[in-house]
């Protein structure tokens, strides 16, 4: 019982075992923030991957999927599928309408022909259109665009048509136009405060089609088109490159729409039939992605046996992994970046699991330095008929109190920063305000004062710790003062816009039990020590 | 009176004990021998350097004395050194009272937490949820009966040398002992506070506890029943 008491005195009047909290926290939410921050980046490439392309994707890129429509009528008739679409994706240039004058920007971009309202259906492209009017709970700026906007611009990028012209019209991801600028708040503003607001402009789409051999032997197309949205997926690299058209229009720019089939002699002998590159599936509630692929795949290769054993133009190609047509789930498909994220993740995790050495480093000298200073305690303690196992047992306690305490502090740290964290990026990203630094430098010259004022009252801690405060408040006013903003998270490189902001609460809590173990082990060569102590050198100890 | 006939309540028979100061060895007690009847006041007496200390953790269980052949101590019936050692932690616990020259109080703990301090270390938390009244109620009776009772909350550096050795007296007798064991209980105070304490344990020596106390002081050491004195690592029994 006494172990209790005197934990949480030595807990509540001393300052070291603070010291040790301290330390146990920055070590648990150090881990909490690198491997939380880690896990949402790799949550945001497969949930964006799953929201972008649905949950099985048939590929074959080119030259298509001719017959796609029986497919997607084949696979809609299996109780597993929820829906399916065709997508034309290749790759063409995009005149932009800026800047003024006759010399517009071109970018390269790509190309996805949808029909809107399936795509709807088996993506989120619904819910990723920019240019909608604002919830009505849903904050913003009071500059904020979107306060002007009409339902007509959803509808029109669920039609992909201009209702004003009835043009088939474009969709694009919001960093293909360079006007469009990130808010702190992560809204979107286009330059010239609402001048180069794309839905009011038109782009003009250039495309190099294939022919079905795989040969540039084509000429290229031009086609204007109104640009009715902007969509914001949150991955920077398909927000920055793939613009939406409709698909029949996509088809005909590629040249992957019907066209007439001719012998040498150029009579007609049938029809090549339209084709789609992709062929995006959704699963059905309760339907893995894995089974849904594996009953894709059945019905496919079904179809093709079929389709081969009929009408010899009847024809859809081979399922081949990895080379012609392939069936996948999403993770498949989107392996190449979830594999490396996943690895990366599990490096941090080992590497950062070296914090746990420190925290237990830590907590064992912190803890050498309390048993010295309580040898007497333990001689008293002793005296009074305590064993040697209860005042081990008190600095074991004591360990594991102050890992708990610290992990719990640790987490709430790591909350407040993970939670914060793009509110914290996009500060570092800005000049610091004025007042941040003028108020460290009035600080370091109070610190400064107090440093004098000790001085003259011959107070050498004092004075030094006064001293110590002067100069880390001057150099962080000297740092702030020259502060200029810096871009640490690049969504160029890091292929999102956005830092992943949410907690990763398996890793929060394997790391706080870690924090525990480690903390309770560092505390126990300092335990036996006092175990060990001799009770009559410790009475005398002075 | 006590009769010294019969079977000392606290026996310490042949002791020898050597402390090692870098590679010299200094041998302290040289076969000291003490019986100690129970009701009886005992006052070790010796110079500073004596072994006055040494003998009495080694009675208390603070210490051993050499082995082999470093003598023995007995309580009633019972070898110390034969006990188990959860037994040798109940004897200093409940059989044993020990008041020290520096008091040794916990700083961090206030006067009534210090006071109950060998009734918590005799307790599992059950039993303290179950016990934590009377224990208390004999904590406070005793600071009380020690005019401490206005004191209950002070920590031990906003008292005064006679009111920590009167703490000190009271967590010693908190687990009702056999036996006082007291190393120069009045060695850090004053004269009149020294009478004040040396008065205390005489009120306890009334009620029939067993003291041992060392001294070097013989004024001090005629307040008890019986004075022995330490010379050269022995006991000599004084007249």
């Amino acid at each position: 019982m006494y172990q209790a008491l005197l934990t949480n005195r030595y807990l509540t009047t001393r300052v070291i075992p603070l010291i040790a909290v301290a330390a146990v926290a920055l070590c648990v939410a150090l881990v909490i923030i690198v491997v939380s921050v880690m896990t949402g980046f790799l949550n945001m490439v497969k949930s964006s991957g799953r929201v972008l392309m649905g949950d099985v994707v048939i590929q074959y890129p080119v030259q298509g999927i001719p017959h796609f429509e029986l497919v997607i009528e084949e696979l809609e008739r299996l109780p597993e599928v929820a829906a399916a679409t065709p997508v034309v994706d290749s790759w063409g240039l995009l005149k932009m309408p800026y800047p003024e004058g006759p010399n517009k920007d071109t970018r390269y971009v790509q190309i996805w022909g949808i029909e809107p309202e399936s795509f709807a259906r088996v993506t989120g492209y619904a819910d990723t259109l920019y240019w909608r009017p604002l919830k009505e709970n849903q904050r913003a700026s009071e500059h904020d665009l979107r306060r002007l906007m009409t339902d007509q611009l959803v509808e029109d990028a669920m039609s992909l048509r201009d209702h004003r012209t009835g043009r088939p019209a474009i969709v694009m991801g919001m960093h293909v136009s360079e006007g469009n600028q990130r808010q702190r708040d992560g809204s979107y503003h286009p330059l010239g405060d609402g001048y180069w607001w794309m839905p009011q402009y038109e782009v003009t789409l250039t495309t190099l089609p294939v022919d079905t051999g795989g040969d540039l032997g084509l000429q290229p197309e031009s086609f204007i088109f109104p640009i009715v949205n902007e969509f914001v997926s949150g991955v920077f690299v398909i927000d920055n490159t793939r613009v939406m058209i409709p698909f029949n229009v996509a088809q005909r720019m590629f040249h992957l729409d019907e066209a007439e089939r001719v012998d040498e002699q150029l009579n007609p002998v049938g029809v090549f039939p339209g084709r789609a590159t992709i062929i995006l599936v959704r699963a059905a509630d309760g339907v893995t992605p894995d089974r849904l692929r594996d009953m894709v795949a059945t019905a496919y290769n079904d179809l093709v046996v079929r389709s081969r054993s009929g009408d010899p133009a009847f024809h859809v190609p081979l399922q081949r992994e990895g080379f012609g047509l392939s069936i996948r789930t999403w993770e498949q498909q989107q392996a190449q970046f979830i594999g490396p994220v996943e690895k990366e993740r599990e490096l941090m995790r080992v590497l950062f699991s070296i914090i746990y050495l420190v925290c237990a480093g830590l907590v064992l000298t912190i803890f050498w330095a309390i048993v010295h200073e309580k040898t007497r305690d333990i001689g008293i303690l002793r005296s009074v008929g305590a064993s040697r196992f209860g005042i081990a047992a008190i600095f074991l306690r004591y360990g594991a109190v102050i890992g708990a305490i610290g992990a719990v502090f640790g987490l709430g740290l790591a909350w407040l920063v993970v939670n914060n964290i793009n509110a914290i990026h996009d500060a570092v990203g800005e000049d610091a305000p004025r007042w941040t630094w003028i108020a460290a430098f009035i600080l370091a010259g109070g610190a400064l004062m107090m440093a004098v004022f000790e001085m003259m009252r011959d107070r050498m801690l004092r004075l030094v710790l006064w001293a110590l405060g002067t100069i880390v408040l001057a150099l962080l006013g000297i740092g702030l003062y020259f502060h200029r903003g810096t871009l640490l998270w690049d969504p160029s490189v890091y292929y999102f816009s956005k830092i992943p902001n949410v907690i990763d609460f398996n890793t929060a809590i394997t790391t706080m039990i870690g924090a525990v173990i480690f903390s309770v082990i560092g505390a126990f060569v300092p335990a036996a020590k006092a175990a060990d102590t001799d009770p009559v050198n410790a009475l005398r100890y002075e | 009176m006590p009769s010294t006939t019969a079977q000392p309540i606290l026996q310490a028979h042949a002791l020898r004990k050597t402390y090692r100061m870098g590679r010299v060895d200094v041998p302290v007690l040289k076969g000291a021998s003490i019986d100690v009847h129970e009701g009886e006041w005992v006052a070790v007496l010796g110079a500073s350097g004596s072994g006055k200390s040494t003998l009495l953790h080694l009675m208390g269980d603070l210490d051993q004395p050499d082995t082999p052949g470093g003598g023995f101590v007995r309580f009633e019936r019972h070898m110390l050194a034969e006990m188990h050692r959860r037994d040798r932690n109940v004897y200093r616990n409940r059989t044993i009272g020990f008041v020290f020259q520096f008091y040794h109080l916990l700083p961090e703990l206030n006067v009534l937490e210090n006071t109950i301090l060998p009734g918590l270390v005799g307790m599992s938390r059950l039993r303290y949820w179950r016990e934590r009244g009377p224990l208390r109620a004999r904590a406070t009776e005793l600071l009380d009966s020690f005019g401490l009772g206005h004191r209950l909350k002070h920590r031990p550096r906003e008292l005064s040398g006679g009111e920590r050795q009167r703490v000190a007296i009271a967590r010693a007798l908190l687990n009702k002992p056999r036996i006082l064991l007291a190393d120069e209980p009045t060695g850090n105070l004053d004269e009149d506070t020294g009478r004040d304490i040396l008065d205390l344990i005489a009120s306890q020596h009334r009620e029939g506890l067993t003291i041992v106390m060392v001294t070097h002081d013989r004024s001090i050491a005629e307040r008890a029943n019986r004075i022995v004195e330490l010379h050269g690592g022995q006991v000599v029994e004084q007249p």
